[in-house]
């Protein structure tokens, strides 16, 4: 085990910690609007998976990487939307809403990636991103490498978090989130529409799910299977609440994640003792440990899962 | 009495337009893929009914999934989203089988400690979940998923090493000693003496929230306040309720490894989770709701299977088609009436 | 009317629920003035003054501001005619900042950026003018409860409210944080605004008010113009000074010996705020204590901590000289201490649980019900049959929903069966409350009984005519501390006075 600790190693590692923290992260900064304004969207693993196979159908069919980017960040504000319906609407318990969600994606993936593609020996590929060195800063040894030699998408997530500081911080729209999480009454008396906000917040969080699931087909694994998300929606989900629905704090938390997933794969590909599956449970044992801690810390919105109905005293 | 069988009926005959428009809609996706509706419902149908061997293996799938549902049931009565018996199942098949093939002792003295080690396994794994929601506060829902994943990387971990069949490549653990397997019931069909153990379950279920224990699972579920306030121990009684809920899942789990699979092997716990929650909530947490739905679902799991065999429709559209009647079934608003409960932390007033 | 008057309200009626909760009420506020609306709970303050806000409607009616007829259809259009309301539970984000608070409710200059800073900076400024001493970028959950009202009354000025309405606001602020809130109402009176103070405390009125109004059980009763010729006495006759029809029989028995002993209970309440101090009381078999005082003086944090629901940071709590502080709720059930719960929805009731399982929600452990580990459902039945004859519960039958009855039944529900349960020691927080008159003299009717065989009763009660009525002794809390014990037959403005916060003269 010790002959392999050496800087390459390390590089390696780092590097790959920033890459698989882009599908746990993006989604997660979604669901800091949509849990700051007081819905608990566990229906995020199914809209990932939504925008997983409508954006690889998209690049394959038009063979631009870019527009199958965008077709999947469209299909997971579609399929948010059904869970906006259910929570908001119709007031319904957010939990099971979210589960039901999870079960139809898992379905309606499978249907369409049958329906477009056949079936096939072979599962369909595409050509990926390539990696975007950034100039300059690209040549620095070994930080250069762990951190500008990523393709696009990573750095526009990791970009995201600034912004999405900003706008919760900075902007009305932030405000009015904050406010319709913590006291929708409240918010309702000052003349806030309290649903418009929460749809709005879940529409944001189904772009950035449908986005994350792209990004997994169309710029990590290159093609479509029916376990694609493996949980990371949970996992995102989890890293926002260990973050307290912060956007710098869930960036740290997701690279968290991905460094254990990325110390997972290299341990497997260097064939040391521990089996490959025992090291594959990391991600869910962390998501374990870290509700176990931030649970009973973490301050959530005091509207959280709860309805809001304006009602005559 | 007639005003509840009235509800019962109006809640019924909505249950059933829920799964009607949802068969509907499938059968739009399975135009979609080419293939006439009629045809592949009438595959479905034929795949499930038309021989007497496939009729038991309706019955055959029934077992799992209706003792799946029944636990799942009892947690959710309490509104403790127990999403994890998947995994207990697991856990419970890789402790039957470990007991069955390592511990060397007399086979009926054997068969006793499989059961208890499965149950055992079974409740514990959720008990875990439980645990740490009443003392942490940790989102159940997402623990027992994460649980999920975990038992499966170990069942896969056991299969693939330390309790590999030695004599081949495939990601499975020896059988079972043969004198371990339940017996069959009618010649060379599957079905298996299980299905006494199921009817026991089922007779039992129909008592359950008549009993003591019960009622007070069913009174958290209405609300911690009123609970607490009737003097009941609420901590306690949610660790009871998941630990009853994985036993059952646990049950589930021994009776598939000595009824059908004969040992574990990769995948053992098929879709099994997913579809029990589904059958509770459709059941609306009602024994016999529930039985109904497990019948329907046996139906359609089965004759699905037969569909994607004889036409070209693919078995993701009984898949989709059981996400469409979960999604109908919530939005019919059948849990707004029960206030949600903020399972991190109890809220007070 | 005055033509000094910036507010008028005219013959305004309000109707809940065939209720009239404003009778053909009056009011009128002066410019610069301080007026005081005094009454007792439900007496119908708040109502009218919702109803100047904006929230509620009236059924008949006018209001006028500033002379021209006004029809304020919402509390947009009330803060756009400048009325600004603070309520009892303030509309406060807690983890925002104040200067967050105050930008919901208005567009920002800057477009979808917040104009953080402007907002901040004249704040601030008003609240120097005031003297108010808040800083706009603290964040609310560090304010104390005082701090949170001034945001909120900073937050009316600044969205340009000329008229104020403040709903009982010193009940939630300690005697020095009271004098500094008076320093700021002045200063708003200097500067030209029109306040309406909601209250139920004498000595506001007297300290501070220009002139008051006094409504009882929806009605304008009385208006004066605060000068030296006005005491306390005058105020608490117009408030509650009606004869008080003793209806019920005298006492059959005398009281024993004490059964439940509370000494010394200190507790905060959930916002951290002392809710009870020191406080002591005996109850004795066979008596009526009643508990006097208006809501929100500790009542329900005591009643929580003799039921098990709330433990005690100090004290102790005996019944028949037994030690039984802090046990859990099932050993005080066990002990046969039954709790009619002031909040009857959330805790008394199971609501969607039909109304016979509602009756056992206290038994469901080994006991008369369950035989061999199951509820026999036959017992059950039988149980409902008996509760409903008794206490005439209007329903149709046991199987219907707890949430389908009215207020008035689900109260005789939870009376049925905690009376049932052989109470030694019976806690009754608000039990007539929200009911309408026969149910209340029924609900009274059965305590009386209770007592009469022998159960150890505390009665909590806002209402002064149930306490008069029922008592044997009545004590009085204020501010979570007990004020005095009177005996029954006591004056009620005695009564009254505690209830008030002035202090008790030795008597004996």
């Amino acid at each position: 085990m010790g002959s392999i600790l050496n800087i390459t190693f390390f590089v390696s590692l780092f590097a790959g910690m920033i890459r698989l923290a882009t599908p746990i992260l993006l989604p997660a900064l979604g669901q800091i609007y949509t849990q700051r304004a007081g819905i608990l969207n566990l229906g995020v693993e199914g809209t990932m998976l939504m925008g997983a196979i409508c954006g690889f159908i998209g690049a394959c069919v038009t063979q631009n990487l870019w527009f199958g980017f965008l077709c999947g960040i469209l299909a997971g504000m579609i399929y948010s939307l059904i869970m906006a319906w259910l929570s908001i609407t119709m007031r319904a318990n957010q939990v099971i809403a979210g589960i039901g969600m999870n079960i139809l994606a898992s379905g309606l993936a499978s249907f369409i990636y049958r329906l477009v593609f056949g079936i096939r020996a072979l599962p369909a590929k595409i050509t990926s991103f390539q990696s975007l060195k950034i100039p300059v800063l690209g040549d620095i040894p070994y930080i250069g490498t762990i951190f500008f030699q990523h393709n696009i998408l990573v750095y526009l997530t990791f970009i995201l978090v600034p912004i999405t500081w900003f706008i919760l911080e900075r902007t009305t729209y932030g405000l009015k989130i904050k406010a319709v999480g913590e006291n929708p009454r409240a918010a309702d008396s000052k003349g806030i529409d309290v649903a418009r906000i929460r749809y709005s917040a879940v529409l944001v969080g189904g772009a950035y799910a449908g986005a994350g699931g792209a990004f997994m087909t169309i710029a990590y694994l290159n093609t479509f299977t029916e376990k694609v998300i493996g949980g990371f929606g949970y996992i995102a989900v989890s890293v926002v609440i260990f973050a307290s629905f912060q956007p710098v704090r869930a960036m740290f938390g997701a690279m968290l994640f991905g460094l254990a997933s990325a110390l997972q794969l290299r341990l497997q590909a260097h064939g040391v003792g521990i089996p490959s599956q025992l090291l594959l449970m990391l991600p869910y044992l962390m998501t374990i440990i870290a509700l176990v801690i931030a649970s009973g810390k973490a301050v959530f919105p005091s509207a959280y899962t709860i309805p809001y109905s304006r009602m005559e005293r | 009495m007639n005003e509840k069988t009235r509800k019962t009926a109006i809640n019924a005959f909505g249950t059933i337009c829920m799964i009607l428009i949802a068969l509907i809609l499938g059968g739009i996706l399975v135009y979609l893929t080419g293939n006439s509706p009629f045809e592949a419902y009438g595959a479905m149908l034929r795949g499930a009914f038309s021989s007497p061997q496939r009729i038991s293996e309706l019955f055959v799938k029934l077992i799992p999934i209706l003792l799946m549902a029944f636990g799942v049931s009892i947690a959710y009565k309490a509104q403790l989203w127990n999403i994890g018996a998947e995994g207990q199942f697991i856990m419970s098949s890789i402790a039957a089988t470990a007991v069955a093939l390592y511990i060397n002792i007399p086979i009926p003295v054997r068969f006793i400690l499989s059961f208890i080690a499965s149950l055992a396994a079974g409740a514990l794994y959720a008990g875990l979940a439980g645990y740490l929601r009443n003392r942490f506060g940790a989102n159940e829902v997402i623990t027992t998923m994460m649980l999920n994943s975990i038992a499966s990387y170990f069942l896969m971990y056991l299969v693939n090493g330390p309790m590999q069949d030695p004599t081949t490549d495939l990601s499975q653990s020896p059988l079972v000693p043969e004198s371990m397997f339940f017996a069959r019931l009618i010649g060379n069909y599957r079905l298996h003496i299980g299905i006494f153990i199921l009817l026991a379950v089922t007779i039992m279920m129909c008592f359950f929230w008549k009993s003591s224990v019960g009622y007070r699972i069913n009174l958290i579920g209405q609300g911690e306040m009123v609970a607490t306030y009737a003097g009941i121990n609420v901590k306690q009684t949610v660790m009871t309720t998941m630990m009853i809920s994985g036993a059952f899942a646990g049950l589930a789990g021994w009776i598939e490894t000595f009824g059908i699979q004969h040992r574990i092997l990769d995948g053992i716990a098929a879709d099994y989770g997913n579809i029990s929650t589904i059958i509770a909530l459709l059941g609306s947490l009602n024994v016999y709701g529930i039985i109904a739905s497990a019948c329907f679902f046996s139906v359609l799991l089965c004759g699905g299977a037969s569909m994607q065999r004889m036409t070209e429709v693919p078995y993701s559209v009984v898949n989709v088609i059981q996400g469409l009647i979960i999604i109908l079934v919530i939005a019919r608003n059948m849990f707004a009436d029960r206030l949600p409960q903020v399972s991190h932390k109890e809220k007070k007033g | 009317m005055d033509d000094q008057c910036v507010v008028e309200m005219r013959g305004i009626t309000k109707i809940f629920n065939g209720v009239k909760a404003n009778d053909n009420v009056d009011f009128f506020l002066k410019k610069r003035s301080i007026h005081g609306l005094l009454g007792e709970n439900g007496a119908g303050k708040t109502t009218l003054m919702n109803i100047l806000y904006g929230l509620y409607q009236q059924e008949e009616g006018e209001i006028f501001i500033n002379g021209k007829k006004e029809d304020i259809s919402s509390p947009l259009k009330a803060i756009s005619i400048g009325i600004g309301m603070v309520h009892q539970h303030f509309m406060l984000a807690r983890p925002l900042t104040v200067t967050e608070n105050v930008m919901l409710g208005k567009k920002s200059r800057r477009g979808i950026l917040l104009d953080t800073n402007q907002t901040s900076n004249e704040l601030k400024a008003l609240s120097d003018k005031y003297q108010m001493d808040i800083d706009p970028n603290s964040k609310i959950w560090q304010l104390s409860v005082g701090e949170q009202q001034r945001v909120e009354i900073l937050t009316a000025i600044y969205m340009g409210a000329e008229i104020l309405i403040l709903d009982e606001p010193t009940a939630v602020l300690t005697p020095q944080e009271t004098e500094s809130f008076f320093e700021t109402l002045r200063q708003m009176r200097q500067d030209g605004k029109s306040i309406i103070l909601i209250t139920h405390k004498l000595e506001e009125i007297i300290s501070i008010v220009d002139e008051v109004t006094v409504l009882r059980d929806g009605k304008m009763v009385g208006r004066r113009t605060m000068d030296a010729s006005v005491t306390k006495d005058d105020l608490c006759r117009m408030m509650v000074g009606r004869n008080v029809l003793f209806d019920f029989p005298p006492a059959e028995t005398e009281p024993g010996e004490i059964k439940f002993s509370i000494r010394n209970i200190s507790v905060k309440n959930d916002k951290g705020v002392q809710a009870l101090q020191n406080f002591s009381l005996d109850i004795r078999r066979g008596e009526i204590v009643g508990l006097a005082g208006v809501d929100g003086n500790g009542q329900k944090e005591l009643c929580e901590i003799l039921t098990g629901l709330r433990p005690a940071e100090s004290g102790t709590l005996q019944l028949d000289g037994k030690d039984v502080t802090n046990r859990t709720p099932n050993y005080y059930i066990k002990q046969h201490i039954s709790h009619i719960p002031e909040d009857r929805q959330t805790i008394g009731l199971a609501l969607n649980w039909n109304l016979k399982n509602n009756l056992i929600i206290k038994q469901l452990g080994k006991g008369p019900f369950t035989r061999k580990g199951f509820i026999e459902e036959k017992l059950v039945d039988q149980n409902w049959e008996k509760a409903r004859d008794a206490y005439q519960i209007k329903a149709i039958d046991g199987n219907e929903l707890a949430r389908s009855l009215s207020g008035g039944n689900q109260q005789k529900l939870i009376l049925a069966r905690e009376l049932s349960l052989d109470p030694h020691v019976l806690v009754a927080n608000q039990p007539t409350r929200g009911l309408d008159v026969r149910a209340s003299e029924y609900v009274r009717g059965q305590i009386l009984k209770a007592r009469n065989s022998g159960t150890a009763v505390l009665l909590v009660s806002a209402d002064l005519e149930e306490i008069l009525q029922l008592s044997d002794r009545i004590a009085v809390i204020y501010d979570g501390q007990l004020m005095g014990i009177l005996p029954r037959g006591a004056d009620p403005m005695d009564i009254g006075a505690l209830m008030m916060g002035k202090k008790q003269e030795v008597h004996d």
